[in-house]
């Protein structure tokens, strides 16, 4: 039984994981000659090289079909897309999201084809309130720009998905290709953690492996500043002044230091990217979104509170539960401080804009 | 003060538990070990349904690189984000400061009772 739930606004939910009933979904998407090979050994797949106490779903969101938890699109409309007043919940992938980290770059660009296929077919037409994420597979970026050529026209496809773990950082120009073709379809590119340090990725913080679970996910928000300073000093906002970033359930009270760090620097060494037209910051706040889970839960909520002032929150950030796995926000549960109108946008009017809804 | 009955005792064998509803409250009824006790159905955290998490073990207090299993069965860990709470007690794991409200057990020719609204209710007072 659902506990009473206090009125809500809506809510567009930009990370809510569907997951395979089995690894027989991809099979009928899946182009020969991996189709053969899968149906015979399965899919494998490159994860975090991490197990969790507390394993990666949550424990009360089993289907009672017996489909395994988030597979069953029925029973997700059910559990919590309409009670919690969902009106869009983007789907992300759950087990191919870290496909980039597989070696075999045709293999991975196969995966990410049949999934592509798989959730426009199976997963969208169930309800008009899902839409969601392509993947393409970073090992080779052309095949990555001709996968987004093929799927961004269709109408429920909202941005390109990619992994936080890699083996360079995202501002590098070998993608650049990438971004240029999510320009060219006004599809944000995601970039979601899930497989820092597993497979063919760089290790997952900057000293190398963290023994456990609870330091990997501790120190994800790392990556993704490299990714972001990346991005911006490399000039991939200039190049592409229509491309947006999202960053998705990587923290979000790193952001206002490392910005003033960043600024800071450029003010003297401007001269190695002479290419920036404004401070970094600016691009930050122009081009880059970040999504609320797991949002950060200081002992004393206001201190939440001043971080939000300390850089343009109401405008970048973007509500998402990451449902069903283990650390989901509930939207009835979190930012309750924050002004009505500051709420709405986080909560679904930014979403809207930023991915046309 | 009133004490509700919610349940026989054969109702309830060794290692399960049942939800019972009480003026609106949801609360579990747990027999760790032969021993009742009550704890609310509500996470303190986020308001997840705790009782839907497992029964475990946690580690213990432990010298570093040292891993003690313990405790087996008598805590229960939220399905969502995994906190851990003393079922005896309803205190969490991490700080005496939180805790899921829990409520005094009556046990009585085979009869279980839940006492609400004591006066001053000491939440977390195991059953008598
Ligand atoms: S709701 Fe129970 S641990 Fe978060």
């Amino acid at each position: 039984m659902l506990k009473d739930k206090q009125e809500t606004m809506p809510v567009i939910d930009c990370d809510v994981h569907n997951q395979f009933r089995g690894g027989g979904d991809l099979l009928p998407y899946l182009d020969e000659p991996w189709r053969s090979q899968a149906a015979r050994f399965g899919v494998p797949s490159a994860g975090a090289p991490y197990a969790s106490p507390v394993g990666n779903k949550r424990k009360d969101a089993d289907p009672p079909s017996g489909l395994p938890v988030g597979s069953d699109p029925a029973f997700m409309l059910e559990h919590y897309v309409n009670p919690f007043n969902v009106e869009y919940a983007l789907l992300c992938s759950d087990s191919i999201i870290g496909i980039s980290g597989f070696a075999d770059p045709d293999y991975a660009a196969a995966i990410c084809r049949a999934y592509n296929d798989y959730v426009i077919a199976e997963w969208f037409p169930v309800s008009s309130k899902f839409k969601g994420y392509m993947c393409v597979a970073m090992q080779d970026p052309a095949q990555a720009v001709r996968e987004i050529e093929r799927i961004a026209p269709h109408p429920d496809i909202v941005a390109v998905c990619v992994i936080g773990g890699s083996r360079m950082p995202y501002g590098d120009r070998y993608f650049h290709p990438i971004y240029e073709a999510c320009q060219r379809h006004q599809l944000p590119l995601l970039i979601h953690p899930g497989a820092e340090g597993g497979g063919i990725f760089n290790p997952p913080t900057a000293v190398g492996y963290v023994s456990n679970y609870l330091q990997w996910h501790t120190c994800l928000p790392q990556t993704y500043m490299a990714h972001l300073v990346s991005l911006v000093c490399e000039g991939v906002f200039e190049k592409y002044p229509e491309f947006k970033v999202v960053l998705c359930e990587g923290g979000v009270t790193w952001l206002p230091p490392l910005l003033w760090r960043l600024d800071k620097n450029f003010k003297a060494l401007r001269s190695s990217a002479p290419w920036l037209k404004r401070m970094p910051s600016e691009y930050v706040r122009d081009h880059c979104f970040m999504t609320t889970q797991p949002i950060e839960e200081p002992n004393n909520l206001k201190h939440l509170d001043m971080m939000f002032e300390m850089f343009d929150a109401e405008n970048m950030l973007l509500f998402s539960s990451d449902y069903p796995h283990w650390d989901f926000d509930d939207p009835t549960q979190i930012l309750r401080r924050l002004p009505e109108e500051k709420k709405r946008k986080i909560f679904s009017e930014n979403a809207r804009k930023l991915f046309r809804l | 003060m009133a004490v509700y009955p919610v349940a026989r005792t054969e109702e309830i064998p060794e290692g399960t538990f049942k939800i019972v509803q009480i003026e609106g409250r949801s609360i579990g009824v747990y027999n760790v070990k032969g021993e009742y006790y009550a704890i609310n159905n509500y996470c303190p955290h986020q308001g997840a349904e705790l009782c839907k998490g497992p029964v475990c073990g946690t580690t213990l207090e432990s010298q570093v690189y040292e891993f003690i299993y313990g405790r087996d069965r008598e805590i229960l860990r939220c399905p969502w984000h995994g906190w851990e709470f003393d079922i005896k007690t309803g205190k969490s794991l991490f700080s005496d400061k939180v805790r899921a409200r829990s409520y005094p057990v009556i046990e009585e020719d085979g009869q279980i009772g839940i006492v609400i609204g004591q006066p001053k209710q000491r939440e977390g007072t195991e059953g008598c």
